[in-house]
């Protein structure tokens, strides 16, 4: 594993070795006498009753896909959608890389999934015609059943042992987008009604025979490990019954959740710590590091013509730093796992992005092979990047086998959420524009310093990692004849991790703001200044990626148009854009308007214009623009800070997160591509930030160049 | 360990536990309801809201002691089928994202609605001032409020 995308990328999800024919499945019948299913791969099984079953190979983290995946699934198959059950899958030979984040989950499995529902359609088909005894061709599928040349019907539950006896076409035919009936339409959240009523299952809400439940006693510094301590006074907690050390701290673990937690306490003034590398660190050193680093030496992430010489000759520099802090991940749901030690394996049961490391780790943990190890991917309640690490689920592995087995259920509270959190990084931007005589932008310059958290998560500096992290600075799209963006590496010994839009979000607010700044400075039209340096660009190649610049000037245009830019404003409000094609794959533009008044600032509408290749499911679209809106503007006003190697910051009280009250109406526009779908949960995140500040200097004429954002001066 | 009556969601339940429990963990792990969620624990994200005696309260800030004697309703008494107006205003609107962070809006929604019909635009942000939704659903948790709101006239 060398980068993030490596990590990321999809490496066994079923394609060939597709597990053929007729299968007896005794668990999802318990008692009952086993009936026979129709599973010509991994991802579904048809039973007697024309149940379908779908298996998502992907974690449902809000992003919708418990309801995409299997879409894609129904759709190929012709499905009543009424009759699909979904289920998650297990980490193991079937599913050997579930990871999930980067905005891949549809792109990654689209071409799988439709080919498993077209196998088992094809299949279906060819298992009626033969009992009917007419010709294949003549047959089709509807919703469920296949038809035949006369008024032949017959459904695919009365077809599961005749389907499971074929041979499993190696190409069957896609259907048409034009023929598809689920795709493309708006279909609601498939766990909708058990989330209403409560019986949606995460991991928090795992419930085991003789459950026990756990609170860890870590350090306040993220890097402490406990050196000595006295039980005593956490045993005398009614509910307690055993006190146990594991590598991040000790372990309290009682009859219910609130006892643990109340035993923790008593057991944190009778602890000593070895504070670890991370004792001394705190921010305002990192600013300190990070500002000698933006002129000091740099990787180069992108170099184009001699921008150093193209400074040195324009008629005029412009120069300006900003600043992005520590964020955290702040889930709604705390981390969690519960783990059953048995004699020949183990069962976990946890909310996790990354199931197969997940299974690994615990393994590796408790001296286990991996197929050992049983992971039940939960439902989770926010992953935003924090559950791709899988620090929290080995812990409970460690505490229950300290424990004598389990099964038990480590909770984290809030401060630990946050003091432990795998944060995503500070950095500061030093960006330089050079202007000839007649004002053309002819020379750029982004200088990025911070901590790697490709550094931080592979635990060594790693070749791709200045393409990590000035991802979002190192593919601005506009033509500019001498470009030079660099990275230099600033240590940190905080554990780090990716976050919801990754280092696009730091490096496109730097980016789209200064470049507006420029805009402003030669007098020129924001938008305008754009579409020109956008220009006629075709496919343009940035480091790994290639992005068609066409399509992003065109969701450009769509937003700028649908928000009326140009239209005259009452004093005191502004509209302001940024626009970016996230990892090349995925082209998105926002317009906010705001006003600012009396220190307030109001983001009244966010125009959101993306073109994401086909949309699967335009319902699952919207919420993810809308939630991805949301993400971005939380970070206007939230950051985390370190003093002497703990977070100042231990709740949602010191983390003003954007509340109901303070979210603007969001206007999404699609632009249809007949590309395939790439991704949407986080594109629209990197936009929220720059636009609403290009906003409030459009309102006000004041520039913001820091988050979090003091309106103090405004 | 000392002993509590309440009622929750219309049934009488004698629970042993801790006077200081809060009544969150007593529904979670006592009674095995874990529809109300924890989320903060600091009655600051409004995950756990249940009713008592009607109203939204945050039952990681109730402790049993102040719960015993009095009703209570969590998400899993709200109806019996999802049948409640906000519940169905609420997979009209297609609200949720991850869903964690619904129980407590939905409960939070129904206690607004019971209090006053048609909430305005400013009523709504106040009832949901102590809600954090990290997805960010809120434009729709607006929307099912209102349409629940013209559901129950």
């Amino acid at each position: 594993m060398t980068d993030r995308r490596d990590f990321l990328k999809i490496a066994g999800v079923a394609g060939a070795g597709l597990v053929l024919g007729l299968r007896l499945d005794a668990k999802t019948r318990p008692g009952a006498a086993a009936a026979p299913e129709f599973a010509p791969n991994a991802f579904l099984a048809v039973r007697p009753d024309g149940t379908v079953r779908i298996t998502v190979p992907k974690t449902e983290m809000g992003q919708g896909v418990r309801t995409a995946l299997p879409l894609v699934v129904a759709e190929e198959m012709d499905l009543d959608w009424a009759k699909v059950e979904v289920i998650n899958a297990n980490p193991g030979p079937d599913f050997k890389s579930m990871q999930t984040g980067g905005s891949t989950s549809v792109s990654s499995t689209w071409g799988t999934l439709r080919k498993a529902g077209a196998t088992a359609r094809e299949m279906l088909k060819a298992a009626a015609a033969a009992r009917w005894n007419v010709d294949l061709k003549s047959c089709r599928t509807e919703k469920g059943f296949v038809l035949g040349p006369g008024n032949q019907k017959l459904g695919y539950g009365a077809l599961v042992e005749a389907a499971a006896k074929l041979p499993v076409p190696k190409d069957p035919s896609l259907k048409s987008p034009r023929d598809y009936r689920l795709l493309g339409k708006r279909t609601p959240r498939f766990d909708g009604p058990d989330i209403v009523t409560g019986k949606a299952i995460f991991g928090l809400d795992v419930r085991r025979p003789g459950q026990r439940f756990a609170a860890v006693l870590r350090s306040t510094v993220c890097t402490g490990r406990p050196m000595a301590w006295d039980a005593g006074k956490a045993l005398e907690v009614p509910g307690v019954v055993d006190v146990v050390k594991v590598p991040t701290g000790i372990a309290v673990i009682a009859t219910n959740t609130w006892a643990a937690l109340k035993g923790r306490e008593r057991l944190a003034a009778d602890t000593t710590w070895e504070l670890g590398s991370a004792q001394d660190f705190n921010s305002a050193d990192l600013e300190t590091f990070m500002r000698e680093a933006l002129t000091g030496p740099g990787e180069e992430a992108r170099k184009q013509g001699d921008a150093e010489k193209a400074l040195v000759a324009a008629a005029k520099v412009l120069e300006a730093e900003y600043s992005f802090p520590y964020q955290a991940h702040a889930t709604v749901e705390p981390m969690n796992a519960t783990v059953q030690i048995r004699p020949e394996g183990a069962e976990m049961w946890t909310g996790s992005q990354s199931p197969n490391k997940a299974q690994a780790t615990a393994a590796a943990a408790l001296g286990l092979k991996p197929e050992q190890v049983k992971v039940n991917v939960a439902l989770i309640g926010g992953g935003f990047g924090r559950r791709l690490g899988t620090d929290f689920s080995t812990e409970a592995a460690q505490v229950a086998k300290a424990a004598g087995g389990g099964p038990i259920q480590v909770v984290w509270d809030r401060e630990d959420d946050f003091r432990h959190d795998l944060h995503h990084p500070a950095t500061l931007h030093r960006l330089r524009a050079g202007l000839d005589a007649s004002g053309a932008l002819t020379a750029w310059a982004h200088r990025i310093a911070g901590p790697s958290i490709l550094h931080s998560w592979v635990g060594q500096k790693t070749p791709s990692q200045v393409l990590a992290e000035a991802n979002g600075a190192l593919d601005i799209p506009y033509a500019i004849p001498a470009i030079r963006v660099d990275y230099a590496e600033v240590a940190a010994p905080t554990p780090l991790g990716w976050w919801r839009g990754i280092e696009i979000v730091p490096n496109v607010f730097a980016r789209e703001c200064f470049f507006d700044e420029v805009a402003h400075a030669v007098g020129k039209d924001p938008l305008q200044l754009r579409l020109d340096l956008l220009g006629n660009q075709g496919l343009v190649k940035f480091g790994r990626d290639e992005a068609d610049i066409r399509r992003l000037k065109k969701v450009l245009q769509v937003a700028a148009e649908k928000a009326g830019w140009g239209r005259k404003l009452p004093a005191g409000r502004g509209l302001g854009l940024a626009c970016h094609a996230y990892d090349g794959r995925t082209y998105a533009a926002e317009v906010a308007e705001v006003s600012v008044e009396k220190g307030q600032l109001r983001i009244h509408k966010v125009t959101c214009a993306v073109d994401c290749g086909f949309v699967v499911n335009p319902a699952g679209l919207e919420a993810q623009v809308e939630g991805g809106i949301a993400f971005g503007l939380s970070a206007l006003f939230t950051q985390i800070t370190w003093e002497k190697g703990h977070t100042v910051q231990t709740g949602y009280q010191e983390f003003p997160l954007l509340r109901l009250g303070d979210m603007p109406e969001v206007e999404t526009h699609v632009v249809q591509s007949a590309e395939a779908p790439s991704g949407i949960g986080e594109p629209p995140v990197p936009l929220a930030i720059p636009a609403v500040l290009n906003a409030v200097f459009a309102a006000t004429g004041k520039r913001i160049r820091k988050v979090p954002v003091d309106l103090s001066a405004i | 360990m000392p002993s509590y009556q309440l009622t929750v969601n219309g049934r009488t339940r004698t629970v042993d536990a801790e006077a200081d429990t809060p009544l969150l963990w007593i529904l979670r792990d006592t009674l095995g309801l874990t529809g109300t969620k924890f989320g903060c624990g600091q009655g600051v994200c409004g995950s756990c809201t249940v009713h008592v005696d009607g109203k939204a309260q945050k039952s990681c800030q109730t402790s049993l002691k102040e719960a015993a004697g009095h009703s209570i309703v969590t998400i899993e008494g709200l109806s019996k089928d999802g049948s409640h107006p906000v519940q169905k205003a609420w997979i009209t609107e297609d609200v949720a994202q991850c869903g964690y962070c619904q129980p407590g809006m939905i409960m939070s929604a129904a206690a607004l609605l019971k209090r006053k019909a048609h909430p305005s635009d400013g009523d709504i942000d106040e009832a949901f001032a102590d809600h954090v939704c990290r997805c960010g659903t809120y434009p729709r948790v607006r929307k099912a409020v209102k349409r629940a709101a013209g559901g129950v006239k």
